[in-house]
Formats: C-alpha cells, sequence, structure tokens
C-alpha cells in the first residue's frame, strides 16, 4: 500500500513536471509570436491552452483522490499541496501566454518596433525565472527557487519602464492609442508570468523546507497551525 | 546514542494555561509563559533483564497538555507510559535508571509510595476493563476505598458527566458496567479515573478496541479533559495522535528519536527516520 501510494506521488511529480514543460513551452512560443510577429505561432499557443486546462482538472482531481485515500502527512502532504498550488499557477501561466499570444495577432508593427528592444529584455527575463522556477521544482532545489525571485525587480522596473514611455506617447499623440494598449497588455501579462513564476518558487521552498515564505521578501512566516 | 534533548516547551509555543503568577493565561497566545513540565525524565532507561526497552531518554511534558507517544510495536512507549504511574513494577525483571519525576518528585525514591502515585497519575487501558459491579459502583469504588468524604453522587455524577457519559447512563447508574458498548465502558474507565480527581491521565492506545464512531468520542473527550489534566497517550493511530494531541513524541526501538509540537511532526519533521515513520516508509 505504501510504495503503491509512494509510486502515485511520484507519477503525480511527473505529470506536473510535463505540465510545467509544457505551459513553458507555450510562454516561450508566445513571446516569439509578438516579437518576430507570427501569427501562425500565436495560434498555435492558444490552440495549447485547452491542453492544459484539460491536464490541470485532472491533476487537482488526483491531489484530492490522494489527499482523501491516504492521508498523507510530514512531506508527502506537502507534495500533494505544493503540486495543487503549483498548477493552478501554470495554469494561470498559461492564460497569460494566450493573453501575449493574442496580442500578437494583430499588434501594429510599427508601435511594436518602438518598445520591441524593452519588451525583449522583459520576456527574457521573464523566461528566465519560469525556467528556474520550474527546473526548481522538477529537482526540489531550495537554491535554485532562489534564484526565481531574483529577476523579479528586474521584470518590475521594465514594466515600468513599458508604462512610462507609453503614457510619454499619448502625451504627445492620441493615434494609434489600440496598438499602445495591446504592447501595455504584452508587457502586463509577461508581468504576471513573473508573479506566478515567483508563487511557484515559493511553493518548492515550502516542498523543500516546510517554510512557509510568502509574502515576506523570502524570510519565513511562523507557519504553526 | 543519546536520544534528543528536551524539547524547549516555550520556544516550541506550547500554550500555558496558568503563569507564575497564578493568571490565566490566553491559551491561543502561543508565546506566552509556559508552565513547568509535570513530567520530566532525564537520561531514563528501562530494562527487562539486559534487555533495555527505552534507553537514555530525555524529555518533558507539559501541564494541561495532551502529548502523544507514536513509534512502532516495540519501540518501548507502552513501557516508559507505565513507567511513569509504575505500573512496571509488576514485572520483576524490569530495572530503572536515570531520573524520572513527577512535579519535581523522584518517581522511584525508596521512599515513593506507588499507590499514591497512582491516585494522582491515573491510568486508561488498551482494552475497556469495568468492574464486574453496577455503573455506580464502577466510578464511586475507587474513592470510597480512599476514604472519600464528600457528596459521593456529585462526584459520580461530576465524574461521568466529564467522561462524557452522563446523559447516556443517568437513569441506569445501576447497572451492570458490562450492559454498556465497547465505547461507553472506555468512557466509563475514563470516569473511574477522573473520579480519583488525578493530576495526569495515561491513556495506553484506549481506543484501539473500539469503532470509530466510539472511537471520535473518545478523541473529542481527550479535547476537552486536557482543560483539567494532563494528558499522556500511547497510540499506533498516527492520525489519531495528529488530531488530538498538542505534542508528539516519536520513538524508535527504544530511544526518542523527536519529540515536539504536533503540528511540526505531521508536516516537517526533523529527522529523516521520524519523516519516514509518519510517511509509512517503515514501521
Amino acid at each position: 500500500m505504501t510504495t503503491h501510494f509512494v509510486n502515485l506521488l511520484e507519477e503525480l511529480r511527473r505529470r506536473a513536471a510535463r505540465m510545467a514543460s509544457l505551459v513553458e513551452d507555450m510562454v516561450q512560443e508566445a513571446c516569439e509570436s509578438v516579437i518576430d510577429a507570427n501569427e501562425a505561432l500565436a495560434g498555435r499557443v492558444i490552440r495549447r491552452d485547452n491542453d492544459v486546462d484539460t491536464e490541470e482538472v485532472a491533476v487537482e482531481s488526483e491531489v484530492i483522490r490522494l489527499m482523501a485515500l491516504y492521508q498523507p502527512v510530514g512531506s508527502d502532504l506537502r507534495l500533494l499541496c505544493a503540486v495543487l498550488k503549483i498548477n493552478n499557477d501554470l495554469e494561470r501561466i498559461a492564460d497569460c501566454a494566450v493573453n501575449v499570444a493574442e496580442r500578437a495577432r494583430h499588434m501594429e508593427r510599427g508601435t511594436l518596433a518602438r518598445h520591441r528592444a524593452t519588451v525583449t529584455e522583459m520576456a527574457t527575463f521573464v523566461r528566465t525565472m519560469l525556467r528556474n522556477a520550474v527546473q526548481s521544482f522538477a529537482v526540489e532545489d531550495v537554491d535554485m527557487a532562489r534564484k526565481a525571485f531574483a529577476e523579479e525587480e528586474h521584470v518590475d522596473a521594465l514594466y515600468e519602464q513599458i508604462i512610462k514611455q507609453i503614457v510619454a506617447e499619448g502625451a504627445t499623440s492620441s493615434e494609434g492609442m489600440a496598438a499602445r494598449l495591446d504592447v501595455l497588455s504584452v508587457a502586463k501579462n509577461l508581468e504576471r508570468i513573473a508573479d506566478h513564476a515567483t508563487n511557484i518558487a515559493e511553493d518548492v521552498i515550502f516542498l523543500a523546507t516546510g517554510e512557509i515564505v510568502r509574502h515576506t521578501d523570502g524570510v519565513p512566516l511562523s507557519s504553526e497551525g | 546514542m543519546v536520544s534528543e534533548t528536551r524539547l524547549d516547551l516555550k520556544e516550541a509555543g506550547v500554550p500555558a494555561r496558568i503563569s507564575p503568577s497564578g493568571k490565566e493565561q490566553d491559551a491561543l497566545s502561543p508565546r506566552a509563559e509556559v508552565s513547568e513540565a509535570v513530567i520530566r525524565a532525564d537520561g531514563v532507561t528501562i530494562r527487562y533483564g539486559e534487555f533495555a526497552a527505552v534507553r537514555d531518554v530525555t524529555l518533558d511534558i507539559p501541564d494541561r497538555q495532551v502529548t502523544a507517544i507514536i513509534g512502532p510495536s516495540g519501540c518501548g512507549k507502552s513501557t516508559l507510559l507505565r513507567a511513569i504511574n509504575r505500573m512496571n513494577d509488576f514485572i520483576p525483571s524490569m530495572s530503572l535508571s536515570g531520573l524520572l519525576t513527577y512535579r519535581g518528585a523522584d518517581i522511584y525514591a525508596p521512599k515513593s509510595d506507588p499507590v499514591d502515585l497512582r491516585r494522582r497519575i491515573g491510568m486508561v487501558f488498551q482494552k475497556p476493563n469495568p468492574f464486574p459491579k453496577t455503573i455506580f459502583k464502577n466510578v464511586a469504588w475507587g474513592a470510597t476505598i480512599n476514604g472519600y468524604r464528600g457528596d459521593i453522587h456529585e462526584l459520580v455524577e461530576r465524574s461521568l458527566r466529564q467522561a462524557a457519559l452522563w446523559d447516556e447512563v443517568k437513569d441506569k447508574l445501576h447497572q451492570s458496567a458490562f450492559a454498556l458498548s465497547g465505547g461507553q465502558q472506555q468512557r466509563l474507565c475514563i470516569a473511574r479515573a477522573i473520579a480519583l480527581q488525578p493530576d495526569v491521565l495515561l491513556m495506553d492506545e484506549p481506543c484501539s478496541a473500539l469503532d470509530p464512531i466510539a472511537t471520535a468520542k473518545i478523541e473529542d473527550l481527550i479535547g476537552e479533559l486536557k482543560a483539567h489534566y494532563t494528558v499522556i497517550l500511547v497510540t499506533h493511530n498516527m492520525q489519531q495522535a495528529a488530531r488530538v494531541s498538542d505534542l508528539t513524541a516519536f520513538m524508535y526501538m527504544g530511544e526518542l528519536i523527536e519529540f515536539d509540537v504536533t503540528y511540526r511532526i505531521f508536516t516537517k519533521p526533523s529527522k529523516q527516520r521520524t519523516q519516514d515513520y509518519i510517511t509509512g516508509r517503515f514501521g
């Protein structure tokens, strides 16, 4: 029975890691679809969202089933709690990737050109954060999870920079406002992906150590019940 | 190997009920002042002949808390529990070294009176063991033979109420205790222990012979009893330890491996052997 449960947990862990990999690919392709104005790639990202939604429900059902049937404790309990939360963040990241891809379908190229460098830089940081967070889950590595936090302030700074640029452009000309809002939407969704990646990294720290580091700048809150 | 040293109760967040000044503390304030240990084991080793069933155990059991002792069969948890009110004295080959104290007094001092000790430290066993007498006499018996001078009817009612049994038996107090269900018999045994107005209640697998509904009633009762008594519970059932105890001690092969607040033991134990046991990797 215990061996069976351990095998089920490992299968769940692999399943969550596979979903993370799929979502990571979606983010990568969504960023490329915007930066390279690749509509075909954008369409592919949008179509894959259904797979993530289906998998999210399946993983959540399996977590609930294992909790109900095996009443896990210790590291097993932490794994199920972490998977439940990471699963939710991955689904939200996929939604953000779809939002980015949808903007790519009708992005006005002239407007994008003025912001391409900043968006590209932001996308690079966000993908690095997500990579570190997902990888830290796969190998349950706290140091790698903490690395995922490191890029967050760069992402926030770039997001702020894009907002300022767009506000400044809007002050000089009201033309092309829709296109500027598309760029803003892309930046906003990238910033959200970074937030979700941070959540995942925090859940990996909980998984590995039992410490809840949310809302604390990495310092554990008292986690007593 | 020396077993885990005693848990710093204050550091562990064990709430106090009574401060040194005698004022009641808010039990929800986890870092409140902590009352001192009721039972203290200091390097306790218990042998049956040559075999050491408990090895060099050091721990403090805090006042008015439920402390669970868990571990696989043969780990020494029942031996340690029974040593606290000298139930092991009946085993001729038993010997104890180290210091085991009850409120600062050496339990095994030559002048220590085991009968008096057992009045203060009551015990509830694995199987309900009512006397072949009426329900009333089961509860009144201990107090009567100890020369209780108060209102015996009031004592019986209060004890049965505290054991959450009064409403079920108030109309049949003079029927045989054997007519009760297993769960009721176990609560009767708890009422019998309570009637002696003990300070500490030792419970050795009190629910192992009961069905889930009777178990739930005993577990609820344990939660209520800790307002008045220090409860030490030996259990095979880890979910039960998790549900009802404030602190949990994990023993393995006679050694105390880990002793901590229950929440931590069941979410992030600090020792790998504890982790392996609670998650069913062994035992």
